[in-house]
């Protein structure tokens, strides 16, 4: 299943990376390297096989309690915000457009 | 005592402790003394914490003159690598987009050492998020090896390998997905330890490819590692998949290894390997025999192809885990509009090479078309992988292979051909695909390089796996 620059530039959106034209180039070869590589896989014969599934306990959820941090614990995740106002997150608008974007 | 204390080892300085012939601030000023004087040629820590392990050792001191002391590892001076959270300091990752990061908490492994009186002297270099075999991949440029300074110390714990080999601590912790302890604990000649997954909890480490982590101590002597890791394992609540089922682990070390079956997988002892490094293993593996162990050779198939699982679905898991680094709630943040520009560029900007490629590829592994063919596949590959060790293990107690292929090579030879550094990790990356625990031994050197002897035991049963590797180190010395 050979990869196409269009692929990529779809990946890359998907992955939300904004990848120059030259680094699209690259991850091509190198993601056909590997891609090479891990076909032997198609080659194991996994009928009647049930994917690996790793055990985890189930004994019940935890309670959804907040839990209390002390005022230096506070503010250091909030001081890891890259924007804030005051004690709130800042985030860029949601539905700004470029300048004359339409819609 | 001729030694210089910062390189006693854990277990030789915990006894001195005990005894009061020496303090922790003497070890921990050792410790302090040995990074100011190698650490600017080989860049094994990203921060060192002076003041805070001085302040430490001096609590430490008090508790013991108070008959008070936690346990043997109060006032041992360790490294943590920096994908760990230790309360008030930076966390990178070894990443630029977690530069400014400072953790507001302790991963638990962190905090049972606190609980334990460790001395932290400082974060240690890997590569970002680790992935990568060369500590390269660090975005604050890369670790040396101690052995020779033109080459790579491993990755992508190599910030501590390069750390516990140099002497600048005691004992240092990694983090292993595919071999991120076992593969630099190789190239710098220590000890390095990956335990059982479910072991030892993985809250308050950056996640890579959270079904394959396992955090696990690197080390001088293998009693030093079952003591680190005696010091941090068992049931978190934070982490579910710490396993509430597993035996206690109780080390039992032994002289001899009479009634102990080795096996050697025909697979991995065939191509692959430099004849330094088959010469140098086989030697060990003859060591163990004098021992008294029982050598056969076993069948383990998929050798190759649990290379390929690997890449396949660390990627997957590492687009996910990933996605959380989008300039929104910590880390940097490079604005534009519409808002996906803020994503993308924040992304591009401050992820690097081999993070924006493992990202690439798990986003085409998971997407709509070929995800039966590449992530599904490889989960029923893995059942089979699985299966191939639950039938080695009825017949043998621990595997030998070689922990790398070659030693350690020069810095920037593999870093522009992704697929060969890959290929670094193809005797290593089974025992994480399969979850079981391993140990890399030094086992000799080849032009002044360490090799390193790879131990896989059975699930849960690090005692008799650390009880071969001890004996094994014993002979030696």
């Amino acid at each position: 299943m050979p990869l196409t620059r269009e692929d990529l530039k779809t990946l890359a959106d998907l992955a939300r990376l904004d990848l120059p034209e030259e680094e699209l180039g690259r991850m091509e070869k190198d993601l056909e390297a590997v891609l090479g590589y891990v076909d032997r896989l198609q080659h194991v014969d996994t009928k009647d096989v049930e994917p690996f599934c790793m055990p985890s306990r189930v004994e019940g959820w935890r309670e959804d309690v907040a839990s209390m941090c002390d005022e230096v614990t506070r503010e250091t995740i909030l001081s890891n915000f890259p924007t804030r106002k005051g004690d709130l997150l800042s985030v860029p608008a949601v539905f700004d457009k470029k300048k004359g974007e339409r819609g | 005592m001729s030694k210089p204390l910062n390189e006693l080892t854990i277990t030789e300085a915990s006894d001195l402790l005990e005894s009061g012939d020496v303090s922790s601030l003497d070890l921990t000023t050792a410790c302090l003394d040995c990074i100011k004087e190698m650490d600017g040629a080989i860049h094994a820590f990203l921060d060192v914490f002076e003041q805070d392990a001085i302040d430490a050792a001096n609590r430490s001191d008090g508790r013991r003159a108070k008959g008070a002391a936690e346990g043997p590892l109060d006032g041992i001076p360790l490294a943590i690598k920096d994908n760990m959270l230790v309360q008030g300091k930076r966390c990178t990752a070894g990443s630029q987009i977690l530069s400014t990061h400072v953790a507001a908490s302790d991963a638990t492994v962190v905090r049972k050492l606190r609980d334990a009186g460790a001395v932290f002297l400082g974060k240690t270099n890997m590569d970002e998020f680790a992935m990568g075999s060369s500590t390269e991949q660090s975005a604050y440029g890369p670790t040396k090896n101690p052995h020779d300074m033109e080459r790579v110390p491993g990755g992508s714990s190599g910030g501590s390998a390069a750390a516990v080999a140099s002497h600048m601590c005691l004992g240092a912790f990694g983090s292993d997905t595919g071999g991120s302890i076992r593969q630099p604990a190789a190239l710098c000649g220590i000890v390095g330890f990956k335990p059982t997954y479910g072991r030892v909890s993985r809250s308050g480490l950056v996640a890579m490819a959270s079904s394959l982590d396992q955090i696990g101590p690197m080390t001088t002597s293998v009693e030093d590692a079952a003591l680190l890791f005696e010091a941090i394992h068992g049931v978190d609540p934070q982490d579910q998949t710490t396993s509430t089922d597993a035996p206690a682990f109780v080390p039992a070390w032994r002289d001899d290894l009479t009634d102990v079956r080795v096996g050697l997988p025909r697979q991995a002892w065939g191509e692959g390997m430099t004849d330094e490094v088959r010469d140098s293993v086989m030697a060990g593996v003859e060591a163990l025999k004098e021992l008294g162990a029982t050598v056969v050779d076993v069948d383990l198939p998929y050798a190759d192809e649990a290379l390929a699982v690997y890449y396949l679905l660390m990627p997957c898991e590492v687009s996910a885990n990933l996605a959380r680094f989008d300039g929104m709630r910590f880390g940097l943040r490079n604005e534009g509009v519409p808002l996906f520009e803020t994503y993308a560029a924040t992304r591009a900007a401050h992820l690097g090479p081999e993070a924006r490629r493992r990202v690439l590829l798990g986003t085409y592994a998971l997407s709509r078309g070929y995800y039966d063919a590449y992530y599904l596949k490889a989960k029923k590959v893995q059942t089979r992988i699985r299966a191939a060790y639950e039938q080695a293990f009825r017949d043998v107690d621990v595997l030998v292979t070689p922990t790398t292929p070659t030693t350690a090579f020069r810095l920037g030879e593999k870093l522009s051909d992704p697929l060969a550094m890959y290929l670094e990790d193809i005797f290593t990356v089974g025992v994480n695909v399969a979850g079981l625990p391993a140990l890399s031994l030094p086992c000799g050197k080849s032009a002044g390089l360490p090799i390193g002897m790879h131990l896989v035991g059975s699930w849960f049963r690090e005692a008799d796996l650390l009880a071969v590797g001890r004996a094994f180190e014993s002979s030696r010395t």
